[in-house]
């Protein structure tokens, strides 16, 4: 027996913690931006807008390799950028340009990029679940030691699809983390009117398979405990149910009129709950980081998404010919 | 039965959904099963007279669970022939899901006159109710294994033991008095421990449960019981401290290769560590110890909650604590007072 506790995941290095703050900024002028962009009209399609709960993504992804998989929501640019996805080509792709990520066939709900082992986001309810099962199984087969993380909002927790992959990468013991980002809403439905009970991770004890709870605007908090249960699956220990609590900015898509929200509660999240607030104060206080090199980053980060839609906008549509590419593939 | 005699009820639904489930088995009672500890309360408590229960609202899981069980009593026949159980009423409180919930509770107990509080959760909730609760008894009930401050026991029997003490028929050996550890950093607002306090060197909360022992340089205990599970274990190891008694310990943990002796204790439930001292020495009350300057964090009952800017010290002190009800003293006090029965036959 080891004389002091194992490595513990739950303190983070400078670099770790600055890296998180980057892809945190970069998800929230990313998000930011496109609130605006899209209420111009240039922007094809729908838009559901992840700001507020950035700690999740960085905080669970950051723990991945290129080599592990994700599988994501409809509300997924969080997840894509925190997975390596290139920001200029996401920017093209939600613009519907062939210069995007996915020749602009995609769009945002269908944003996907298998090279960074970003199976894509999703347009189903609870559709990730289940596909990280598969590459969990494929992984476990070929002995890879890779790891797959799905996303779920707590509406997507009710689909059957979720209890399903829950049960099969218990009985499997498969090397899959489920993470669910319970924002309080299944679109405009709460989750006091939706949901049973008050956490989700309690269905975890149904299927054998350790849930926790965890604050989702905290990183650190997020941070440590996916770092366990990322670990856990990748060394052989089966798969966790993590539930992290947490509340978007915006409505469920661009448009939405969040009639169903109270009068001051977007504002109070801003105010009180800001992810990247808190986690600027706390490494400044501790001193871990300085307060000019988060200026530094989010200098970079803001010319990054000027950039980005600037040559989104001037990127070429798809042509008639591309309708018939790419409907085949061979894997 | 009297009306008049009214006791607090805090069930705490959110506990137990800690990284320690992750980490090292730690149990989980189901809302279900903190339900029926509520219900099997109210018999003890009705039994012993006491005539209305004031309870934090239950979130639906426990609150669905209990209304049923107290429906079944009026329409199952097994229930026919059961005692009183007092009536129950639930505070107008809107939950936020907060520790702020059991501090506006325990307010609106005190307001109504509650001559004790019963607590079903873990070290942290009873951290809570202790900071609010001045000397109203706490009956100190765990759903689960993973704590210190309160007993894992049937409430059946701590109902009894409440309810023999708010109707005042167990006298003043029944009570405890706790000791408490009272915190000072000077960024943050004081706070209290019941059971102990650690000094880490990990910069950030994180998941807050505290359980790697690496990163731990000081720990300060209010008793030390070497049955407990969690850090007061390692106090527990190097010597015993009655809880009540009003002296504490204090424990330097050493960095690797520098430890006068090594301690092996459960950590946390399925977590069995071996822990590197430097050395130890009794806290009398009122002591303070000053922890030097330095980044990191400190943990109150096994949960971390406070980080340290990386200038601030960290004062410690021992200080009087909760009033607790004795569940054992109660009972053979109550056994004691009962008149001789003439001899069968």
């Amino acid at each position: 027996m080891s004389a002091v506790a194992p490595p513990g995941t739950g303190d983070v290095t400078k670099e770790q913690v600055l890296e998180a703050y980057r892809v945190m900024r970069t998800i929230r002028e990313f998000e930011e931006r496109l609130h605006r962009e899209f209420a111009t009209g240039d922007i094809p399609g729908f838009v559901h807008l992840y700001a507020g709960e950035e700690a999740i993504a960085a905080g669970v992804i950051g723990h991945l390799s290129p080599d592990d998989y994700v599988a994501s929501t409809h509300r997924g640019h969080g997840h894509a950028i925190a997975k390596g996805c290139d920001v200029k080509g996401m920017m093209a792709e939600i613009y519907g340009k062939k210069t995007g990520i996915c020749h602009g066939k995609g769009g945002s709900m269908h944003i996907a990029d298998l090279d960074q082992g970003m199976l894509g986001a999703n347009g189903i309810v609870g559709g990730g679940p289940p596909l990280v099962c598969g590459v969990g199984l494929t992984a476990k087969v070929k002995r890879t030691e890779q790891v797959a993380v799905s996303f779920t909002g707590d509406g997507g927790s009710n689909q059957g699809t979720f209890l399903e992959a829950l049960n099969l990468a218990s009985a499997w013991h498969l090397p899959c983390v489920f993470v669910v980002e319970n924002n309080g809403y299944a679109e405009a439905t709460s989750s006091l009117f939706h949901q049973s009970g008050v956490d989700v991770a309690k269905r975890a004890d149904g299927f054998g398979m350790p849930g926790i709870v965890v604050d989702g605007f905290d990183y650190f908090a997020v941070h440590e405990a996916a770092g366990e249960a990322i670990a856990r699956a990748r060394s052989g220990g089966g798969p966790t149910l993590l539930e992290c609590k947490v509340g978007r900015y915006f409505g469920h898509f661009e448009g939405d009129q969040q009639t169903y929200r109270g009068p001051n509660e977007v504002e109070e999240l801003r105010r009180d709950r800001d992810c990247l607030d808190n986690l600027a104060r706390r490494v400044t206080e501790s001193g871990l980081a300085e307060q000019s090199d988060l200026d530094e980053i989010d200098r970079a980060v803001a010319q990054l998404i000027d950039e980005a839609v600037e040559e989104a906008k001037a990127a070429p549509d798809p042509t008639p010919a591309d309708v018939l590419t790419d409907v085949y593939v061979r894997y | 039965m009297s009306e008049d005699v009214t006791v607090g009820v805090i069930a705490n639904p959110a506990s137990g959904r800690d990284i320690r489930r992750l980490v090292a088995g730690a149990s989980v009672v189901g809302n279900a099963d903190k339900a029926g500890m509520v219900f099997r309360l109210l018999a003890g408590l009705g039994a012993a007279g006491v005539g209305r229960v004031l309870m934090l609202p239950a979130a639906d899981g426990l609150s669905t669970t209990l209304h049923r069980q107290l429906h079944a009593r009026h329409t199952v026949p097994a229930f026919n022939g059961a005692g009183p159980f007092p009536v129950l009423d639930e505070l107008d409180v809107a939950l936020d899901g907060t520790a702020r919930d059991s501090e506006i509770a325990v307010e609106r107990m005190l307001a109504a006159g509650v001559r004790a509080i019963v607590v079903l959760g873990g070290d942290g909730t009873h951290r809570v109710v202790a900071r609010a609760c001045g000397d109203v008894p706490l009956c100190a009930l765990s759903t689960g294994t993973n704590n210190a401050f309160p007993e894992m026991r049937e409430t059946t029997v701590a109902g009894i033991a409440t309810g023999l003490v708010a109707t005042g028929r167990a006298g003043p050996d029944a009570l405890r008095r706790e000791a408490a550890l009272r915190v000072e950093v000077p960024g943050a607002a004081p706070d209290v421990a019941l059971v102990d306090v650690a000094v880490s060197r990990e910069r950030f909360i994180g998941a807050r449960a505290l359980w790697r022992a690496g990163d731990v340089s000081e720990l300060f205990v209010t008793f030390a019981n070497p049955s407990a599970v969690g850090l007061s274990a390692v106090a527990g190891a190097l010597r015993p401290l009655p809880r009540g008694g009003g002296r504490g310990l204090h424990v330097r943990i050493a960095r690797d290769g520098a430890a006068a002796r090594t301690v092996r204790v459960a950590l946390a439930p399925g977590l069995v560590m071996a822990v590197p001292v430097a050395g130890y020495r009794v806290l009398a009350l009122d002591e303070a110890v000053h922890v030097a300057p330095g980044p990191g964090t400190v943990a109150l009952d096994g949960e971390r909650e406070i980080e340290r800017r990386h200038d601030e010290p960290v004062a410690v002190r021992l200080v009087r604590g909760p009033l607790t009800i004795d569940v054992d003293a109660t009972m053979r006090i109550a056994a004691d007072a009962t008149p001789a029965q003439p001899a069968p036959g």
